[in-house]
């Protein structure tokens, strides 16, 4: 119990202290885990609009590619991009392998399916008389899906949310595709499963305090939406 | 006189099924016409068609004497001459005028002439002061009334209207009714499906009755309808009926 209380003070002493490592740490894990999810809204978001708001045949097939995709392991996801990624892959000639950029394609191929799925959710559970109403006020095609999305932002919100969730909490693609290079591609996840093992734990139990706090606050704000 | 509408051959199919299909009809503009007929009649389907939102499966539907136009940007602008108020209307979340703004911004109309627009709209449907109100404080009436604003604020050449008192309790539907009256009185174009045979009477609407998705007999003008009641017939609504008396 005592190893417990110590390392939990030691983690607390080293993030009132703003430890540099721990900072860089985190630091790292934020920016890559925002980009990720920023490339990911652009692209999700319209491919969710479409997907919900089209008939097409394979639909079905689509979305049940997506559900699979929702669930497919993280470092699946790791091994595929490294394959793309290494010098003998298709793309090794940007030399982005063990990079952050690297990590963040990654996690974009990660959240990608959460955010399409959750905004064809939203959209396909829109009041369907949104866009006959935009239409007859004189919107046009563009407009009036952009009238429906904003209708359901908060259905949008939680998706970009959701995917934000799994990206910063993933260990997998961040260890194949960063490599855990101290301050260049060490994120939360990685620094804890190496600190550990090292047997440092206090560090990685301030930085898992930290995961955790981003967490909390991710579902705090996620629990706001659904109460508006 | 060029009539507002003319349909020719129409037929509107939803997949396998054919909802609509109508030979020959005029519309003439600054009149009030009744869509009248039951459920699955084909109103809805009708006032679609009317307010552009839908183009028909084949047949010709002509505007002002004009074959509609085949691209979606040309039909929009045409559109937005046309305002269809739903039976069940959806208003934007937010406030009263966000959603009497919006079809003014994408006229292109400034602050001052949009505000100007939506007093004037709300005053006339007796909302003068929601326009401040959130629209999720609205009860059943005054969102009915809200979208009967928004639609006027464009100063739409037609007015449709789908089933416009239903779902209002009395004094609503009072105030509504005498709302078509007025516009109708200022020479608004409108067309409204209705299922209320009294509503029909009382607006004097030029009546178009539908039955399976056809028109059956022609439009019959109120003063036609008004004198088959005068000389103590019941007023009948389906011509089928009227002609097996």
């Amino acid at each position: 119990m005592s190893f417990l209380g110590e390392s939990f003070s030691t983690a607390v002493a080293l993030l009132l202290a703003l430890d540099s490592e721990v900072l860089a740490t985190v630091w790292t894990s934020l920016w890559v885990s925002l980009g990720a999810i920023l490339i990911s809204t652009v692209a999700a978001v319209p491919l969710g609009g479409v997907i919900a708001l089209r008939g097409f045949c394979g639909k079905r097939l689509v979305l049940t590619l997506l559900n699979t995709l929702m669930a497919l392991p993280t470092v699946v996801v790791g091994l595929l991009v490294y394959g793309l990624l290494s010098r003998q892959g298709p793309l090794g000639v940007y030399g982005l392998l063990f990079t952050p950029w690297a990590m963040m394609i990654g996690q974009v191929v990660l959240a990608v399916p959460i955010v399409v799925h959750y905004t064809v959710a939203a959209v396909a559970g829109a009041d369907p008389r949104i866009l006959p109403t935009a239409r007859t006020l004189g919107a046009g095609p563009v407009r009036s899906v952009l009238q429906l999305l904003l209708e359901v932002r908060f259905g949008i919100v939680a998706a970009v949310v959701a995917g934000f969730g799994r990206v910063i909490g993933e260990v997998g693609v961040a260890m194949m595709l960063g490599g855990n290079i101290r301050g260049t591609t060490r994120t939360m996840t990685t620094a804890i499963a190496l600190e550990t093992s090292k047997g440092e734990f206090a560090f990685a139990l301030a930085l898992g305090i930290v995961l955790m706090a981003v967490a909390l606050l991710v579902n705090l704000f996620l629990n706001l939406l659904q109460q508006r | 006189m060029t009539p507002l509408y003319e349909l020719n051959n129409i037929e509107h199919r939803r997949g396998n099924c054919t909802v609509l299909q109508i030979d020959r009809l005029e519309l003439q503009s600054g009149r009030l016409y009744a869509l009248t007929g039951a459920n699955g009649a084909g109103k809805s389907t009708l006032l679609q068609l009317l307010a552009l939102l839908e183009r028909p499966t084949s047949g010709e539907l002509q505007i002002d004497g004009r074959a509609l136009p085949l691209q979606d940007r040309h039909l929009c602008r045409l559109r937005r001459d046309i305002t269809l108020v739903h039976q069940s209307a959806f208003l934007l979340s937010g406030t009263v005028a966000v959603n009497l703004a919006f079809g003014l911004k994408l006229r292109g109309l400034n602050r001052r002439e949009r505000e100007r627009r939506t007093l004037w709209a709300l005053q006339t449907v007796g909302l003068a002061d929601f326009a401040e109100r959130r629209v999720n404080q609205l009860s059943g009436g005054e969102v009915q009334r809200v979208a009967l604003a928004r639609a006027l604020a464009l100063n739409p050449r037609v007015l449709l209207l789908d089933e416009p008192t239903a779902g209002l309790d009395g004094d609503s539907a009072l105030a509504f009714e005498r709302l078509l009256t007025s516009l109708r009185d200022q020479g608004l174009s409108m067309i409204m499906a209705s299922h209320d045979p009294a509503l029909v009477q009382r607006l004097e609407a030029d009546e178009i009755h539908l039955v399976g998705g056809r028109i059956l007999g022609h439009p019959r003008s109120f003063s036609e309808s008004n004198r088959l009641t005068a000389a103590g017939s019941p007023l009948c609504l389906n011509p089928l009926k009227m002609q097996e008396r």
